[in-house]
């Protein structure tokens, strides 16, 4: 029986296709062997796109300038260009601190790929980058026109790659590793990968408004908080379906909506830097109460004490549930410099005032105190038997643990009673 | 019984005390064996030989000397190592010399189960450690954390996972393995015998895959390979790989005298051909041999079943031996459980285990006296794996294997020389059945793109890419092909499941914690799954709520009843294609192309022991269709001294019996193989009884049967004839036929399908 036969009576007990379903006016065209024949190159042109010749293989290059004055959401280029340099101007320490870099060091990247997750059989179509010069903003994209032209987009993309510090959005988890596994596969035809710094803005994102957003996607952080809405934009999703369109028709029309997005992711990630710039920097007079609670919080994660309790200072004398936060992480920040004569009042009207959890926090912060500091083991067995009040307020397993840890201190502070 | 203190005691007293004589078919004596050693080789490192030596080992067995021989030369091998022979140091050795060589040097270790890769690295790392080595091993699987991954792909020497994980995290991700596949040296296949039927073919595309990143790397890997004793360790080992292998066979070890015992029940329903339940014969066996401490090994079939032995031998000897003195071993339990049971049985804290076939791998144990099979283990392979966990290597050691009354149990109890006589299954596969084949070209190609004129392993594939360029899954440029789609296609394929579309099974008895229990192929479904079937997961009985057969799922919960169902099937079977045609006297044997339209149609709830019909009901499911391989045999001339309903008696009770013998020629579970008798097959319209691949597209065993259809038949007779009952019993021809002439008629038939001219 032939081949063809058996597979199309197996075809029922085939794994569900995982292909688009075949339509014969979509039939295979053979490749393009001769590589001056760039199909729809007058089309290409008029987009600013050049091919890239290396050995007997081409990419396409797009290449767009934005002036300085262009202001993509809330913020002008120009902002994004006094962002790094107020970086340098800076003596606060931060992961996202562009000291030591000029603006052109910063490469702002994306790609867009055939799949989605990792994985050796996940190609990367399409390698985005900007920079921010003192002409305006230079953004260069890298197309693969067809696959077995990776040597040509790598080469391509490795010669324009001068750069310090990646800006990414989820780059660490995905961009780059992808990068790299598909560099392994050409690595012996192109430039090695240069080693480089690197901004991830999603988790940037992600702590600083993880409490007002639930899916932290770049488009979504745009709408909700860089005052950028796109129209007529095409979703990151179908990108692959687009490119496979693209692959068999050759014409660019689909394609252009998926460069243009990526283009707009770009232009996002310049705004976003800038605008996590300016809120860290406190150069943001919009920033919401809850917002510098966040920059306090991060500074302190990072050990800037100085610059937390600056942050935390700011919001603390207010009277919403943020200045009550604020007033315990404070009180963490002077307890960690051992200016307890701080700390002190702090925890006290938080133990009076505060959530539940607030003030169980306090009282644990007080009766600590009381007990290893000031020898007063009967105030600190008193604060001890408030918190223990409180437990319920906590989830099970660490109610467990916490009541475990009272009783045993409550134990302690009855022997040192005896003793003393 | 009386007080007895030795096996020897005991072993005297099976051979002469009246009750347990007659329930004792047959008493085999292997003599022991003397070792056979050989030095260590001259030129091993200095300090592997020293760490040998600190551990005793001062001579290999002749096996492990050849094996280190022959891969020292540069010949990938398989070696037959059966239980407790030594089998680790037939690769360890080798591969840590290389690795002493050449620093550089990378191994990966492939073991069916997470529990044996984790018991190997302990094996290797101590060996290691003793001679001070500086050599990583590690284990990669689910379990690795995400931390150590990443030193495990750039610094691991020796990379020890299982077959899943190479398909679906390694292999997908070579990339990240680049210093692995660059200078892997060695491919360990541990248990090559487990790789068989899908599942083995399965594995053998993704040895196809590991091989072809080799390549791209500039690796060619030697493979080591040890298995259990089957009849073809050779040829599964090279159908596997696909590499020329040497076969080494001379095992060295010694082993003790072993007394093999065959023990059936008596019969206590003489009309109905019931015998006592295997179960209960078991529970007393192992407690003579526990109450005088004897360390002793009892294999059970099912889960549940291994839960009930135990809870009654711990009841028995609790007060002589203590509770934590027998314990339970099987799937489920936490790994650091397994390895404190593991411990106590090497120090022989532990007298006595219950367990399922979880310890029949290599898992160590140490050796035990008495080993104790409740039933059949369903193959002759895994009988001796199973009966090599007793025997020290010096004195006595019994084995006992008590007879279910299954057909299959019934048949190797009464027939001892055909189980001591017979050489192991022949493990099967067929790594060119399309269905898998396509699966793993697409995972190959997502790997590295084809190019024109490439083959994969040993197949021809050209005609496959272009259907998947066709179905738009790859992509064609110039001579090569792309994968150029968004999904991940490992993560569709699992390496262990029968069919794509599975239904997959799930336990809604504890609402809180509703939670998937398996999953089972459509077309088995149909039968076992419809609402109100019951349905056995590792012995438990689960009863079917609701089948969403859209959704393929079925929700289940468990229940205790005493009834099973069974399903009727009403099954179509075309011949499309005719591969092979030959006579045997009246009979013409076919092997080619089916398709089977099956439809369930009724079930009918059958009761334990007395197997009465308490209840019936529809089943409401469309048709679903198959193709696959099958082998059939057809009368060529009609049957004058049957009547019709004669005829249709005596083949369904001719498939029946049929059904229960082709897993003793062929390395499957029954239901891998379907019996249909057909009164009047459309083909060629004369009475036929088809055997056909339960996979689609087969896998090899149908066409297994087309080849030893004379002695499947002959042991099918030698079966019927041989059992006791009147007019047919659950035990040969089944309870599907009622007329009393219908045991002789199969007689008849099974004579006419074989008889010259």
């Amino acid at each position: 029986m032939s081949l063809k036969n058996k597979l199309n009576r197996l075809k029922p007990h085939l794994s569900p296709s995982t292909g688009m379903k075949n339509s014969p006016e979509n039939a295979i065209k053979p490749a393009l062997k001769e590589k001056q024949e760039i199909p729809f190159m007058d089309v290409w042109e008029k987009e600013n796109v050049t091919p890239y010749y290396f050995d007997d293989h081409y990419c396409l290059v797009r290449k767009v300038v934005y002036p300085l004055t262009h202001k993509h959401g809330n913020y002008t280029f120009t902002e994004a260009l006094e962002a790094v340099l107020r970086w340098n101007d800076s003596k606060v320490q931060h992961p996202l601190s562009a000291v030591g870099h000029s603006p052109e060091e910063l490469f702002f990247f994306d790609t867009e790929t055939t799949g989605l997750g990792g994985g050796a059989g996940n190609t990367i179509f399409l390698l985005g980058h900007a920079r921010l010069t003192r002409d305006g903003v230079i953004l260069t994209q890298h197309l693969l026109p067809h696959p077995g032209a990776e040597i040509a987009l790598y080469q391509s993309f490795l010669e324009s790659v001068n750069y310090r510090t990646l800006v990414t959005y989820n780059g660490k988890a995905f961009d780059w590793p992808q990068v790299k596994t598909r560099h392994t596969l050409v690595r012996e035809h192109v430039p090695k990968l240069p080693s480089f710094g690197h901004f991830d803005l999603y988790h940037a994102a992600r702590r600083m408004w993880k409490h007002k957003m639930e899916r932290m996607k770049l488009s979504a952080v745009e709408k909700e908080v860089l005052g950028f809405e796109r129209l007529d934009d095409i979703p990151g999703y179908l990108a692959p379906m687009i490119y496979f369109d693209f692959l068999e028709r050759k014409h660019p029309e689909g394609l252009l909506g998926v460069l243009k997005h990526n283009e707009l992711d770009i232009l996002s990630l310049i705004t976003l830097y800038t605008h996590l710039s300016f809120q860290l920097l406190g150069l943001d007079e919009g920033r919401t109460i809850r917002e510098t609670y966040e920059v306090g919080r991060w500074f302190s994660y990072i050990g800037e004490s100085e610059k937390a309790k600056e942050t935390f200072l700011n919001i603390a004398d207010g009277d919403g549930s943020e200045a009550m936060a604020a007033m315990v992480a404070l009180a963490a920040e002077y307890k960690r410099n051992k200016d307890y004569g701080r700390a002190l009042p702090l925890w006290k009207s938080a133990s009076e005032n505060g959530t539940d959890l607030q003030k169980l926090e306090s009282l644990l912060e007080l009766a600590k105190y009381f007990e290893h500091r000031e020898k007063e083991y009967l105030l600190a067995a008193s604060y001890s038997e408030k918190a223990y009040r409180l437990l319920s307020a906590l989830n099970r397993e660490k109610a467990k643990k916490l009541e475990v840890d009272l009783e045993k201190r409550l134990m302690r502070l009855k022997r040192k009673m005896k003793h003393q | 019984m009386k007080f007895r203190n030795d096996l020897h005691d005991i072993i005297q007293y099976l051979k002469i005390d009246d009750s347990a004589k007659e329930n004792i078919i047959h008493w085999e004596t292997i003599e022991a064996k003397e070792a056979r050693t050989s030095l260590l080789p001259a030129d091993i490192s200095p300090l592997l030989r020293e760490a040998l030596q600190k551990r005793g080992i001062n001579e290999l067995y002749t096996h492990q000397k050849t094996a280190y021989e022959s891969v020292e030369k540069g010949d990938s091998i398989v070696a037959v190592t059966p239980t407790a022979s030594g089998k680790t140091l037939c690769y360890n050795l080798p591969v840590l010399q290389e690795i002493i060589k050449d620093p550089k040097a990378r191994a990966l270790y492939m073991f069916p189960t997470k529990a044996l890769a984790q018991d190997q690295k302990s094996e290797i790392n101590e060996l290691i450690q003793e001679a001070g080595l500086n050599i990583n091993s590690y284990t990669y699987d689910g379990d690795t954390p995400a931390n150590i991954r990443q030193k495990v792909r750039k610094a691991g020497h020796i990379v020890i996972t299982n077959p899943d994980m190479l398909h679906s995290a390694i292999l997908p991700h070579h990339t990240k393995w680049v210093s692995l596949f660059e200078n892997l040296k060695f491919v360990v296949i541990d248990e090559l015998h487990i790789y068989r039927g899908v599942f083995g073919s399965h594995v053998a595309n993704v040895i196809r895959r590991l091989r072809r990143i080799c390549q791209y790397y500039g690796s060619d890997p030697i493979f080591i390979c040890t298995s259990a004793t089957i009849a073809n360790p050779l040829e599964l080992a090279e159908h596997l790989t696909e590499k020329k292998m040497k076969l080494i066979d001379n095992n060295g070890a010694p082993s003790g005298r072993k007394h093999f015992i065959f023990y059936n029940p008596p019969i206590v329903n003489k009309p109905l051909n019931i015998r006592r339940s295997a179960t209960l014969e078991t529970r007393w066996l192992a407690g003579e041999f526990l109450k005088n401490k004897i360390q002793t090994i009892v294999f059970a079939r099912s889960r549940v079943r291994v839960e009930i032995l135990l809870t009654y031998l711990q009841e028995l000897v609790k007060h002589k031996l203590g509770p934590k003195a027998i314990r339970g071993y099987r799937g489920g339990y936490l790994p650091t459980e397994r390895r404190e049971i593991e411990k106590g049985l090497r120090s022989g804290e532990i007298y006595g285990v219950v367990s399922t076939n979880a310890l029949e791998l290599g898992v160590d144990i140490g050796q035990l006296q008495v080993c104790i099979m409740n039933g059949y283990p369903g193959t002759i392979a895994s009988s001796w794996q199973q009966a090599g966990r007793a025997g020290r290597r010096h004195g006595e050691a019994v084995v006992i294997m008590v007879a279910s009354s299954s057909p299959l149990d019934q048949y190797i109890i009464q027939h001892p020389d055909y189980f001591f006589a017979r050489s192991p299954e022949t493990a099967r596969i067929n790594p060119d059945n399309l269905i898998i084949l396509i699966d793993h070209l697409k995972c190959a190609a997502y790997e590295l793109p084809f190019n024109k004129g490439e083959r994969f392993g040993n197949a021809e594939v050209e005609e496959i890419l272009e259907y998947l360029t066709e179905e738009r899954i790859l992509h064609q440029n110039g001579e090569r092909w792309y994968w150029m789609n968004d999904a991940f296609p490992a993560h569709n394929i699992s390496l262990r499941s029968a069919s794509q579309e599975n239904v997959v099974i799930i336990d809604q008895s504890d609402v809180a914690n509703v939670r998937v229990i398996g999953e089972m192929d459509t077309f088995s479904a149909m039968t076992l799954l419809h609402e109100e079937a019951i349905y056995l997961h590792q012995g438990i009985q689960y009863q079917v709520e609701m089948l969403d057969w859209e959704e393929k799922k079925a929700f289940v919960r468990e229940v205790s009843v005493d009834y099973f169902t069974d399903a009727n099937l009403a099954v179509q079977l075309n011949v499309l294609e005719e591969d092979k045609l030959r006579s045997l006297g009246s009979t013409v044997l076919g092997y080619g192309d089916v398709s089977v339209r099956a439809m369930a149609t009724i079930f009918k709830k059958i009761k334990f022991e007395t197997h009465e019909n308490i209840g019936s009901g529809p089943i409401y499911l469309p048709e679903e269709e198959l193709h696959t391989n099958s082998a059939w045999i057809s009368l060529k001339r009609e049957l004058y001294e049957f009547g019709d309903d004669r005829l249709e008696q005596g083949l369904i009770g001719a498939a029946q019996a049929l059904k229960h013998i082709v897993p003793l020629f062929v390395m499957c579970d029954p239901q891998d193989v379907h019996v249909v008798p057909q009164v009047k097959a459309t083909h060629n319209e004369q009475p036929t009884i088809f055997f056909y691949d339960r996979y689609p597209g087969g896998i090899g065993l149908s066409e297994k049967v087309y080849h030893l259809m004379e002695d499947i038949l002959a042991e099918a007779k030698r079966m019927v004839g041989g059992c006791s009952c009147q007019s047919g019993c659950p035990s040969c021809i089944g309870t599907d036929t009622s007329a009393e002439t219908a045991k002789k008629d199969v007689l008849k038939m099974i004579d006419l399908f074989t008889k010259a001219g």
